[in-house]
């Protein structure tokens, strides 16, 4: 049998894509599965909120002090909530999101499907006329779209909050400044294009995770790789799609 | 018949302390191990060398399908060439707003340096060399390779764990340079070529205030940061339970605590590094 080189690369490029498809169709198609949806969403909710809020501390601690170091030098330090805001919703905001819905979420959804393919009972659903993309991918597609959507403007207020208790009471910045240089730069445009990512990027976890997950093979350290190669692909399509919305954002929001 | 036990007494008294005990003693495992793992590096070096090359080689280039897309290497690149860009498009478009897009190039030398590369570096490295271990100790420990390895006489800590360790200090040394390249070229070429700023201008303000004391700092972070990463990504591996699903689940877990754990470092070692007075001087 002739293969290509680099065919099953190809292959599985192709699957994802195909499932993809299959799960936008089947979305809008009844009966939803409304238990599965409200079941995975507090799930997801329930493993990623703690670990998000304890990601965006530091992350927004970091990137104040880089700031003020900066304003400082400058002799502007009244506008460090400029700069808290700007990287906060710009960057920080989707990236913790991202990295903590296809961290805890996107892991944990990969290795329930992949054990529930390897033992075979994806197949058995298949078989008792239950399409499993509707009735398991697509409640768990939607319910990691509705938590990092949620979970995003959560991490937004805690990071700029953790940036105001830092500035103000570590680095002496007078409060009524930070509060009034928040908006300076950062407005509604900014805002809803950080919604906009978090919620692409929740979707595109989903659907990685679950592909990923009803493609495993190999038995149990398939399992394992399946959830490393998750992690793996989620990072880079993330990244890859936090360039490309900046990009185009940026053309709508600064003035 | 069955012989009726009397409850003990102060039943919910017990069961709230037994979650803080729990917690303490899981703390407390996770210390010990880490302990051990740290005091058996010079025994695996002695020891284990194949065992060290073939895990180095092994990291560097990944394993499995990860091999197809270019290993470790080219996804560290890929990910800080997307978090370079941004640098570009974000930091000239937001200075050009307030009329100073000339500083584009200390923008990169700055926050590339001091916050995104090593940011970055750490949430790859968790996802790909972390991730990787965790599952392949993960899967041995279901499958009770551990418990045979043990059998017939291999320090199984020293044999999985410290090497380990190890090797991912030795491959993020070049990690960090492919990283650091990557995040730089990215930024100029985003810059100049897209964005169509002058190369002259923005070489100039980039080496004004590229600072290699930073850069020696950053990378030490770095490294800081990898055996925090490996540490706890081997704990969780070689402590997981509860067949295909536990490796997974596993993973997920080891993923979420080795990047939170990463965040607090980096925010520690910069403040430590930086201070208050923040190492940068603007009028030279």
């Amino acid at each position: 049998m002739a293969t290509i080189l680099g065919g099953k690369p190809i292959r599985a490029l192709g699957g994802f894509f195909a499932m993809s498809l299959d799960t936008f169709v089947q979305m809008f198609k009844p009966p939803f599965a409304w238990k599965e949806y409200i079941l995975q969403s507090w799930f997801v909710a329930r493993v990623s909120v703690l670990p998000a809020l304890m990601l965006t501390m530091p992350y927004s601690v970091l990137l104040v002090f880089t700031f003020n170091v900066l304003l400082t030098e400058f002799g502007a330090s009244d506008f460090s909530g400029t700069g808290a805001a700007i990287g906060t919703v710009n960057q920080i905001g989707p990236i913790v999101t991202v990295l903590v819905v296809s961290g805890a979420g996107a892991t944990a959804m990969c290795a329930d499907l992949g054990a529930r393919t390897i033992r075979d009972e994806i197949d058995a659903l298949r078989v008792m006329g239950v399409n499993p993309i509707q009735a398991l991918v697509v409640p768990r597609v939607l319910a990691a779209t509705t938590v990092a959507l949620a979970l995003s403007a959560t991490v937004i207020l805690v990071g700029l909050s953790g940036a105001f208790f830092f500035c103000v009471y570590v680095q002496h910045v007078s409060s009524g400044a930070f509060v009034a240089g928040l908006t300076l730069l950062t407005g509604m445009p900014d805002v809803i294009v950080s919604l906009v990512k978090a919620t692409l990027f929740g979707m595109s976890a989903g659907l990685i995770a679950c592909y990923k997950g009803i493609s495993v093979g190999g038995g149990p350290a398939g399992v394992g790789n399946a959830v490393n190669e998750t992690v793996v692909f989620t990072f880079m399509v993330l990244f890859a799609i936090n360039i490309i919305v900046t990009a185009v954002g940026i053309q709508f929001t600064v003035r | 018949m069955t012989q009726a036990v009397p409850s003990k007494p102060y039943l919910r008294l017990r069961r709230a302390s037994r979650g803080v005990v729990g917690g303490w003693s899981r703390i407390g495992s996770q210390a010990q191990f880490y302990a051990k793992t740290l005091a058996s590096i010079p025994d695996a070096v002695i020891n284990y060398r194949t065992e060290l090359w073939r895990l180095i080689a092994q990291m560097g280039l990944g394993s499995g399908a990860l091999a197809v897309v270019g290993g470790t290497v080219a996804i560290v690149g890929f990910l800080t060439i997307t978090t370079g860009a941004l640098v570009a498009v974000q930091g000239y478009n937001q200075l050009a707003s307030v009329g100073f897009e000339a500083l584009t190039g200390f923008a990169s030398a700055f926050f590339n340096v001091r916050l995104i590369v090593p940011g970055t570096t750490s949430v790859a490295l968790s996802a790909t060399v972390g991730a990787g271990a965790t599952a392949q100790i993960g899967a041995m420990r279901i499958n009770e390779e551990i418990d045979a390895l043990e059998v017939i006489g291999i320090r199984s800590v020293t044999y999985l764990a410290s090497t380990r360790v190890l090797a991912g200090v030795v491959v993020v040394i070049p990690l960090y340079c492919v990283a650091v390249i990557m995040a730089f070229l990215a930024a100029r070429l985003g810059t100049t070529a897209i964005y169509g700023q002058g190369s002259g201008v923005y070489d100039h303000y980039f080496n004004t205030f590229l600072n290699p004391t930073d850069l020696i700092w950053s990378f030490f972070q770095v490294v800081a940061i990898t055996v925090v990463i490996m540490l706890v990504h081997t704990y969780y591996g070689y402590n997981a339970s509860g067949g295909p699903a536990g490796v997974g689940e596993a993973v997920g877990r080891a993923v979420r605590t080795s990047m939170v754990i990463a965040a607090i470092e980096i925010a520690f070692i910069s403040l430590a590094v930086y201070g208050q007075s923040g190492n940068f001087n603007l009028a030279g």
